[in-house]
């Protein structure tokens, strides 16, 4: 009976966590308002209306904000709220009245409402220093100088339309930045120095060799213990070796950094989804607040948004005006790393003379 | 717990500025736990060398489960010995993210108890990441989990804790219940979720409608994305308000259409449905004038990936459209056929997205016995070297012409 | 005739076992082993049950460096104690 442990129940049912109101109108909403902005207002087809007031988070919360979050549901909703797929919060309220009182609370507890519609929500990230052991850069501290930066388009809906940012420390990117309008990704650029003392202890020599997507890495005995040697001039800093084997370390502080890439979309709205491509191949890791990542960012950011027609993303608009275009406005340098050598890179040359000038 | 905090001038900077700061919630957990104490420190310590401080822990967990554990070791366990260990815990969101405060209390309470008190809310995939403890505490904490129902997701080669939008519960554009399909696969693969037996991890979110929420498109192996196949719902009076609230319909809507399928004459909105593409523009655009369709179901698209190993994918259709009643049978008999070939032929650490892409979709398809349609493909190929698979040799030949005669 | 769940457990443990510090391996390998070993009298669902036993028994545990995998318990590399 002691030994009979409860495994494989999975989560609670969703339906324990939905308000009334939502029970009683699910499935059945009509349309959908923005109030103001980072307020929205649900109308079902009986007429009930539900209010949502999303604010940003930092992803990263103590259990002691949480609770605040909980003591706010229970003062304006019931006891109801819910989390976004980017990590903002979002309370469902019923009574229209409460909301101000609940912005001004979220306000005093430092979470800033907005992130709907023509806005910049919350950046999606990785854990960077604080948890991995592959990031090339830190998540949590970038975004939180990003989004310092970028405030006033969350807090305000003043885009030609959405943009999303994402963040991964990582080419792993746990984060999956690969389809957003502003991608920051975390890079390394020295290959593994192989730790050839411990290899052998440590991992399977043909794991690693095949866990590389050039063939850069072979078997090679060294100082008399097997281990790998890396063909440097085909590694392209992936950092798959080391997720195999911790004695291929890449992380390396004179080198490691981030890139920017851009265009990238995951909704079908208009244009198909869509990679985000790169911007700027390298900006130095700068701590505590990534001055040349946030600048960066902004000068995106105002480009597109003084040169993109209403509803446009960042890639349709690029894609519409060209890409020497946004190089040339932009002020970003062209260079040999913006063009692709991997798997079918003849499919992103210019194949046309469909050129402006 | 009186001691001070460690000295960290570089976080303090990025407890200013008007975004809500991960520094300060660190801090608050400090005061109560060594754990974030000692966190902080070792955080500064990254800030200022530029490098993580993180050791990939491999082994640890909870009893028979193989996922949702992932371990990490500090480098310098001497000088940060609270953080010697801080492995996080992945814990199986409810469907949509939705919450009472008293289930939010009741892992506060438990994460206050077991580990540092601090969390992602949430993880890149969906969970709820429960931030650092120590290897003892791994066991407790799921025990005391379980108390309060919830379960641990997933990592590693298995199926991951699937996620969904919030669909029919908050959205008017919901095609399906994401919330009830998200529940019902994420029950039926407990057993592929907890005991990773795959080449890699795999995948499935639920998106309700084309504008695609959870990003189903570009983070899922099996992206379940729910459109509609009859015509557009339209309100002529809410167009007509629209238009009188000097909305530019025609450059709006129309001009943006991708199908080019609308027309609009300063009074009427016209659809030629069968061109409409369903990307959800005009309805996003005019929300109260126009629904998606009443013929509702999903689009299943499969294989799309992050870059490691093999290059980044987005997911491509294998079913146009098909109705999302449960039990799903016909879509979860397709995933096991897809899981048998995948385990077989699969190499160790491939997803199935470049599984497909090794093989050969035609190929990919034939074994799990699909049937190739246009809908598949953005355009048939383009180079000439095709394997064709039959051929007839000199003595059937003459057969054939004999059918001639 | 249908081999019983701790039989194929144990024939697993003894396949981890002769491995151990060779090669590392997955369910997957377990799976096929069982398969060429013993033919018909073994199925997939039945593996999967003896992969369980295994682990729940203790004798194994799951392990992951970049893919998951099934060892026997061993200290952890990165382990600090």
């Amino acid at each position: 009976m002691a030994d009979e442990r409860r495994t494989d129940y999975g989560p609670p049912h969703y339906e324990k966590f939905l308000p009334p109101i939502i029970k009683e109108n699910y499935g059945k909403w009509k349309y959908h308002e923005l109030l103001k902005p980072g307020v929205m207002v649900h109308v079902s087809e009986s007429g009930a209306k539900l209010f949502t007031v999303r604010a940003g988070s930092p992803r990263l919360m103590s259990v002691d904000k949480i609770r605040m979050y909980a003591d706010l549901a229970d003062k304006y909703c019931g006891g109801y709220l819910r989390f976004t797929s980017r990590h903002n919060v979002e309370f469902l309220l019923t009574e229209q009245s409460n909301i101000d009182p609940l912005i001004d609370d979220l306000k005093k507890i430092g979470h800033p409402v907005g992130g709907i519609a023509n806005s910049i929500s919350a950046i999606v990230h990785t854990q960077g220093w604080i948890h991995c052991h592959s990031a090339a850069t830190d998540a949590s501290g970038v975004v939180k100088a990003v989004m310092d930066d970028l405030y006033e388009y969350f807090t305000e809906t003043k885009l030609p339309g959405k943009l999303r940012i994402a963040l991964a420390c990582c080419l792993n990117m746990c984060g999956a930045v690969h389809c957003s309008d502003i991608a920051i990704l975390g890079i390394h650029r020295r290959p593994p120095k192989v730790d050839h003392e411990n290899l052998y202890k440590m991992c399977e020599i043909p794991n690693v060799s095949a866990s590389c997507p050039t063939a850069a890495i072979r078997p090679a005995t060294v100082d008399g213990k097997a281990s790998v040697e890396v063909d440097e001039d085909r590694c392209m800093f992936c950092a798959n070796c080391f997720t195999v084997c911790p004695a291929m370390p890449l992380a390396d502080p004179l080198n490691d950094g981030v890139s920017i890439w851009v265009g990238g979309k995951v909704s079908n709205a208009r244009h198909e989804p869509m990679f985000s491509k790169l911007a700027i191949p390298f900006l130095p890791n700068n701590p505590p607040r990534w001055p040349e990542v946030t600048s960066a960012i902004r000068k995106l950011v105002e480009l597109w948004a003084s040169n993109a027609r209403k509803y446009e993303r960042m890639g349709e608009w690029i894609e519409r005006i060209g890409w020497p275009k946004f190089f040339q406005m932009s002020g970003i340098e062209f260079q040999k790393e913006h063009i692709d050598d991997f798997k079918h890179a003849g499919l992103t040359f210019k194949r046309s003379t469909h050129l402006t000038f | 717990m009186a001691d001070a905090l460690p000295k960290t001038p570089m976080l303090d900077e990025l407890e200013k500025g008007g975004w809500p700061s991960f520094v300060t919630e660190i801090k608050l957990a400090a005061e109560k736990n060594p754990m974030g104490k000692d966190l902080l420190g070792l955080l500064e310590r990254s800030y200022k060398e530029k490098i993580g401080h993180w050791k990939h822990g491999g082994i640890v967990g909870v009893m028979g489960y193989g996922g949702g554990v992932i371990g990490r070791y500090n480098d310098l366990p001497e000088e940060y010995p609270n953080i010697s260990h801080f492995h996080t815990m992945r814990i199986n969101q409810p469907a949509g993210w939705f919450y009472t405060s008293e289930a939010l209390r009741g892992i506060c309470d438990i994460w206050e108890k077991r580990g540092s008190g601090l969390t992602n809310m949430h993880g890149s995939t969906g969970d709820i990441i429960l931030l650092g403890t120590s290897t003892d505490q791994l066991e407790p904490t799921f025990q005391d989990l379980a108390k309060i129902d919830f379960d641990i997701g997933g990592s590693g080669s298995d199926v991951r804790t699937p996620s969904c939008c919030c669909g029919m519960a908050r959205c008017e554009w919901a095609c399906y219940d994401t919330m009830a399909a998200c529940y019902d696969f994420t029950m039926t693969y407990q057993d592929e979720l907890h005991r990773p037996a795959f080449p890699y991890k795999f995948k499935f979110k639920f998106s309700g409608c084309p504008n695609d929420c959870v990003a189903s498109i570009a983070r899922s192996d099996m992206s379940i994305i729910g459109t509609w196949r009859d015509e557009i719902q339209i309100d002529k009076d809410a167009v007509k308000e629209y238009a009188d609230s000097g909305m530019d319909i025609d450059s709006d809507v129309v001009g943006n259409c991708p199908g080019k399928c609308m027309a609009w004459d300063g009074k009427e909105l016209k659809i030629n449905d069968k061109f409409c593409v369903h990307c959800m523009h005009c309805i996003n655009a005019m929300p109260k004038a126009l629904r998606p369709g009443k013929d509702r179901g999903a689009t299943i698209l499969i294989g799309s990936k992050a870059p490691i190993v093999e290059g980044a994918l987005l997911s491509s259709v294998l079913i146009p459209f098909i109705k999302m009643e449960p039990p799903y049978q016909e879509i979860k008999d397709l995933v096991d056929k897809m899981w048998d070939l995948w385990c077989e032929e699969g190499k160790n650490r491939e997803r199935i997205g470049e599984f497909i892409q090794r093989i050969g979709l035609g190929n990919f398809l034939d074994e799990i016995e699909v049937d190739p349609i246009p809908e598949m493909v953005a355009h048939p190929r383009e180079n000439p070297y095709v394997f064709y698979e039959d051929y007839y040799e000199d003595e059937d030949e003459d057969d054939e012409e004999g059918d001639d005669e | 005739m249908a081999k019983s769940v701790e039989e194929v457990a144990d024939a697993m443990y003894k396949l981890v076992k002769d491995a151990d510090g060779l090669k590392k391996l997955k369910a997957m390998d377990l799976i096929k082993s069982m398969t060429e070993l013993y033919g018909d009298e073994v199925d997939k669902k039945l593996c999967k049950s003896a992969i369980k036993e295994l682990i729940n028994s203790g004798k194994c545990v799951y392990t992951y460096f970049g893919g998951s995998y099934i060892e026997l318990p061993h200290r952890e590399g990165a382990a600090n104690d």
